[in-house]
Order: C-alpha cells, then sequence, then structure tokens
C-alpha cells in the first residue's frame, strides 16, 4: 500500500508548487487540504501519513494542527512548510511536534533531503 | 552582461564612469576600513585614495558618530539588506564644504545616504558599499518653502512692516464686538488714528527714519489694546477696537495716545502728530464696515477742524 | 494609459498573497532579529483598489491614533511602486525599548527609529517579492511623509491620478509588546500588466 501524502496550505499556487518539488519517483499518493480544518479531518481519514504543513492559514493555523494531532495522538509525520522563517517559529513547531521545518519557497533539493534524512524517502 | 562577458575595456570603463560619477563611492569592510574611494570623495573631502585606504573610516572622519553609523551599517552585514539615512535625520555624514560660490546656496553639504551589500564570490557579506548623495539642493529649497508658507501666513494676515493685522484679517474682530454688543449690550470702542501731513515728514526724515515712527506708534497700539484688536488699515491709518469700554474712556485712551505721538516730535526732530476719529458700538450699525465709516467720518472732522484732535462721533437720535 | 483589470483571477490573487507571505516572512525575519522579538505574521491582502480606497485602507490602518509615516519607491524591470509603513504613534516606546535607544524619545530619536524600522522591513519585503519575480529592485531613498499627523494628512501631499491599482496591504504586530505598523505595496497602474504576466509565468 503507497504511503498517503497530505499536502495542507491555503494557497492553491503553493501547493501546486509543493506537489512539484516531491521527488518524482516517490510512489505517494498526494492529498489536499485548503486550511488546517481540512487538513485535521484529512488526517483522521488516513491521509497524511507525511503532512507537509503551512502555518498562516485561515480557519485553523499550523500550529493548531500541531496541538491537535499532538492531543489525539493521530499518526502523521509533520514537515512544516512556511514563509515564516524567524527562529522562534521553527522552535515552536519543533516543540509542537514537527519533525522538519522547510522554508518557502519551497526547493525541491530541500524536499528531498528533509525526506532522506529521516528515513522517508527509503526503498525507492 | 554576466561575469564572463566582461572584457578588460569594460572594467576599465567601469572604472572610469565609477570615478566620475557625481555621487560618493565608499567600500567598507566589517572593520570599517576604506577599500574604494571614488573621484567624488576625493574631490570634496580633499582626501586622496591612495591616503584613504586602509583607513578607517571613523579615524579619518571624527564627524562620523560611530556608534550611530554602526546602527545603520550592521543590519547591512547580518542582514544582507539595504538601509538608508536622510537628511532630515543628519544633514550630513561627511562634513564637505559648499563648492560652488556661485550657485551654492549653504555652507555645507546635506547628504542623503546608501548603504548596500557586497556580496563575495562565496556570496558572504564581508564588505558594504556606502552611497553618498548630494542632496543639498532638495534640503534647501525644502526649506525655503517651509520658512516661504511661514512668512506667506504672515504676510496674508499681518502687516509686515508692523506686524499688526492687516485691515482684512482685523475687520472680523469689528463684527464680532457688533455681536457682542447687539446680544449683551457690552459697549465698545473703535479708534481710527491718521497721521497728520505725513507725506511731509516722509519728505523730511526719509522713508527709513519714518518707518521707523510708524513702527513706534504700531507698538504704543498694541499696549493700549487686547491682542488681535489693533491693526494698520492704511498707509499711515491705524485702527484699535478697546472692547468694554465706555465713551469717556475711549476718549481719554485716544487723548493718551494723541498725545503721546505728538511726543515723537522732539526725538524725530520735526513735527509728528496725529488725529482720532472715535466711534462707539451701537444698535445701528449693521457691519463692520459701517462702523468704520462713522469712525472715518469722525476723523474727517478732527482733521477739518485743525488736525492734532481727538473727535467723537455723535449717533442721530431717532425720536 | 494602460487600463487595469477590475479584477484579479482567483488564481492570481492566490499567487499574489502567497508570493507576498513568503517575502514578509524574510522581512519579520529580518525585523526579529533587529529587535530580538517575535514578529506575528498576518495573512496578507491582495486586492485591486480604488483611487478613493486609499484614505480609507490608510485609516483602517492608522484607526484614529496619530500615525507617522515613511514612503519609499521601488522600481525594476519595468515595475514600479512606493511602499508605505504607517507607524502608531504609540509604538515607539516600545520599539526604542527594543532597540536599546538610550535618551529621550524625542522628534529626533523617532525619525531615528522610524527609519531603521523603515529600511529593514521595506528592504526585506521589496527584496523578497524580487527574488521570487526574479526582478532587482532598486529602491529610492525614503520620505518621511509626516510624524504626528492624522492619516488623512499622510496623503496630501501626493498627486494621485490613478484610478485603480494592485494594493498589498500586511499588518505587522510584535508579540507581547505594544506595537503596531501596517506596510502598504502600491504598484503603478501601468506596472499591473507586467506583473500580471510574471505572476500568469509562476502559476504555469
Amino acid at each position: 500500500m503507497n504511503l498517503n501524502v497530505l499536502i495542507c496550505d491555503d494557497s492553491s499556487f503553493a501547493r501546486k508548487q509543493m506537489a512539484r518539488a516531491l521527488p518524482p519517483e516517490w510512489n505517494v499518493e498526494v492529498h489536499f487540504a485548503g486550511d488546517g480544518v481540512e487538513g485535521v479531518s484529512a488526517i483522521r481519514e488516513g491521509k497524511g501519513d507525511v503532512v507537509f504543513l503551512d502555518l498562516t492559514m485561515p480557519n485553523l493555523d499550523g500550529y493548531g494542527v500541531l496541538e491537535t494531532i499532538r492531543r489525539d495522538d493521530l499518526p502523521a509525520m509533520v514537515i512544516v512548510v512556511s514563509g515564516d522563517i524567524q527562529p522562534d517559529a521553527q522552535e515552536r513547531v519543533k516543540a509542537l511536534g514537527a519533525m522538519a521545518f522547510i522554508k518557502k519557497p519551497i526547493d525541491a533539493g530541500k524536499a528531498r533531503d528533509v525526506l532522506t534524512e529521516y528515513g522517508i524517502l527509503t526503498g525507492v | 552582461m554576466t561575469q564572463g562577458q566582461i572584457e578588460i575595456t569594460d572594467i576599465h570603463w567601469l572604472m572610469d564612469i565609477l570615478q566620475n560619477i557625481d555621487v560618493g563611492l565608499v567600500v567598507l569592510d566589517r572593520d570599517y576600513r576604506i577599500h574604494l574611494w571614488n573621484g567624488f570623495m576625493e574631490s570634496h573631502s580633499g582626501i586622496s585614495p591612495q591616503k584613504a585606504k586602509d583607513q578607517i573610516l571613523f579615524s579619518l572622519f571624527d564627524e562620523i558618530p560611530e556608534a550611530w553609523f554602526r546602527q545603520k551599517a550592521e543590519p547591512v552585514f547580518q542582514l544582507r539588506t539595504r538601509t538608508f539615512t536622510i537628511w532630515e535625520q543628519r544633514p550630513f555624514l561627511f562634513r564637505f564644504y559648499n563648492s560652488r560660490p556661485i550657485t551654492g546656496q549653504s555652507e555645507l553639504m546635506f547628504q542623503n545616504t546608501t548603504i548596500i551589500p557586497l556580496e563575495s564570490l562565496d556570496r558572504t557579506v564581508n564588505h558594504i558599499c556606502l552611497i553618498v548623495y548630494d542632496v543639498t539642493d532638495t534640503a534647501i529649497s525644502r526649506g525655503e518653502v517651509s520658512k516661504a508658507n511661514e512668512s506667506l501666513s504672515a504676510v496674508t494676515s499681518k502687516d509686515s512692516l508692523t506686524g499688526l493685522l492687516n485691515r482684512d484679517s482685523w475687520l472680523p474682530t469689528l463684527d464680532h464686538a457688533i455681536a457682542e454688543h447687539r446680544n449683551h449690550q457690552q459697549s465698545s470702542a473703535l479708534l481710527v488714528v491718521d497721521l497728520d501731513h505725513f507725506r511731509d515728514v516722509n519728505r523730511v526724515l526719509g522713508h527709513v527714519r519714518s518707518d521707523e515712527i510708524l513702527k513706534r506708534i504700531a507698538t504704543a497700539l498694541s499696549t493700549l489694546a487686547q491682542e488681535n484688536c489693533t491693526a494698520r488699515i492704511g498707509g499711515e491709518l491705524f485702527a484699535l477696537l478697546l472692547k468694554n469700554t465706555e465713551s469717556e474712556q475711549a476718549i481719554a485712551t485716544a487723548e493718551r495716545l494723541r498725545r503721546g505721538i505728538a511726543g515723537l516730535t522732539k526725538s524725530a526732530g520735526t513735527d509728528i502728530s496725529a488725529s482720532v476719529g472715535v466711534a462707539m458700538s451701537h444698535d445701528a450699525l449693521t457691519d463692520a464696515q459701517d462702523w468704520l465709516n462713522c469712525a472715518d467720518k469722525a476723523l474727517y472732522h478732527a482733521k477739518e477742524s485743525g488736525k492734532n484732535k481727538t473727535t467723537l462721533y455723535q449717533y442721530k437720535t431717532q425720536e | 494609459m494602460t487600463s487595469v483589470p477590475a479584477i484579479l483571477t482567483e488564481d492570481q490573487r492566490d499567487c499574489y498573497q502567497e508570493i507576498t507571505n513568503v517575502a514578509m516572512g524574510q522581512a519579520a525575519d529580518s525585523l526579529a532579529r533587529l529587535l530580538g522579538a517575535y514578529v506575528v505574521l498576518p495573512i496578507p491582502r491582495v486586492s485591486i483598489i480604488e483611487c478613493s480606497e486609499l484614505n480609507m485602507a490608510l485609516h483602517e490602518a492608522g484607526s484614529d491614533d496619530s500615525v507617522s509615516a515613511v514612503c519609499q519607491g521601488f522600481i525594476g524591470a519595468g515595475i514600479a511602486g512606493e511602499a508605505l509603513l504607517l507607524f502608531n504613534d504609540t509604538s515607539f516606546a516600545s520599539l526604542a525599548s527594543l532597540m536599546k535607544y538610550a535618551g529621550p524619545l524625542n522628534h529626533q530619536a523617532e525619525l531615528e527609529l522610524l527609519m531603521d524600522t523603515a529600511s529593514v522591513l521595506i528592504g526585506a519585503c521589496v527584496q523578497g517579492l524580487g527574488d521570487q519575480l526574479e526582478i532587482h529592485f532598486n529602491q529610492s531613498h525614503p520620505v518621511v511623509l509626516g510624524q504626528h499627523c492624522q492619516t488623512d494628512d499622510i496623503l496630501r501631499s501626493g498627486n494621485q491620478a490613478w484610478q485603480r491599482t494592485l494594493a498589498i496591504e500586511i499588518h505587522y504586530t510584535i508579540e507581547h509588546m505594544n506595537i503596531d505598523c501596517e506596510l502598504l505595496l502600491l504598484f503603478t497602474e501601468e506596472s499591473v500588466k507586467t506583473l500580471n504576466k510574471k505572476i500568469d509565468f509562476l502559476l504555469d
């Protein structure tokens, strides 16, 4: 069974950019969510084994999603992808359980590095 | 133009341009040592590039406040962002003197500066470029505009010689006093003061000394009435409004003023005198101009009956 | 005069918002480093506004308090505009303490704070946008539009001859601090067409 990847961002442009930055040979099922609320329900449906999560979003922001995942112990490996590159923001998301932080604009090489580093991109 | 395409001749051209461009260019390293010093900087400072090279900026120019400048320059190194200073913050960074004896308008050169990061080949920023613009003309013209605006507003409401209000800006005070009379029965007096045979005074004393006389009279008027109640409404014609004043008091004041003006004769060395027309506020008055006409009639009477006199306007009794 | 489309397509608006998001994040990072504090990032507002709405936009930013404002032009590759930074005057005390400004907080000190913050915030944001659009923007010298004035007075000096154009509004606040500023990027009417082409290229 394929790995489920969820791209959660309020910008369709950013979602598209993120999807393009995924390693082409990575055999995964890609899902999309337009805000934090949609993101959480997608994760509950099992569509988010790996989540690429934006921080600034309407309804429920990335911090809220991380808190929900931790509180409800949802099975998701979260990589935050954000334009908020302040050191403080990176520390906060790590503290909330995010696995890694990638700054926007997303870069394909960087995405690959992170996925490799955490052993997600194995067996390809 | 990519780096590979730059020919040796192009570099010579660029160097020539840097040398001749009419802005200052200074390249500094992290210790604020000078690495590049272009023609503009040499011309205005008198310090040659050879002498400036490797010198610390602050030791060469003690007019630059080090802490202040560092505060502007450090973000350029650290954040790779450009920073700007404008003459409104500090008129100048370098004390460069005016180099234009004919068209120059300021003793010192006003400067805006930009500090930009210079990347090395490995993309680190170890040098910054300080760009110095001469903005003297802008600063001066801006300064003059505000000065001009200031004097403009004064000119439109005040008489430029005496500083008293001019006729137009003073008239509303009269309207206000008429309303006060109507609504609160508060009595006010209008005095118009005209210097006698002023043309002769002018001829004898000359314009400068005559103007001095006018200024002294203006000062005397100011001491008698409240603020914004005195005006110069013509060449040698003054007016003042005495609020909350009855006729006897008004005549007494007018007489004091008349005598005071006549007293200038001694110091002037020629006959100085004035005639005064007084008109009290009255129910029959329609507006400021109407009141002024009444005071003028009294003044005319004073002149006709021999000058150096005070006359009170008599309202016709309506019975 | 080239006409500006009355509306942006949803894709275009979304793309502007996203690249602004990235650029303002870079600007916030610079400001955070300068101040040593966390800058709260909002969702930027991208819209086509009428000239008559400009005053309104500023009013929302400045409310009824007195404000200070700096304006700085930028230009590159046929795209030009101005960045206007509007500071609520109540922000200066906190700003001074974060920047470790010693001495009295007078008119001159506030001018320094205004200029230092504007340099970093406008510079980083404009460069951030330029990087993503592959445009090198040059910046003119900042102009102080006013200190301690009402928002109505800010725009009085300009000759706003345009009809409608692209505006990007970013409201920055500093966490736990009474610091409140609005960054408004306004492009010239003539630039919008070129800018939209760049955006469409990114969207392809």
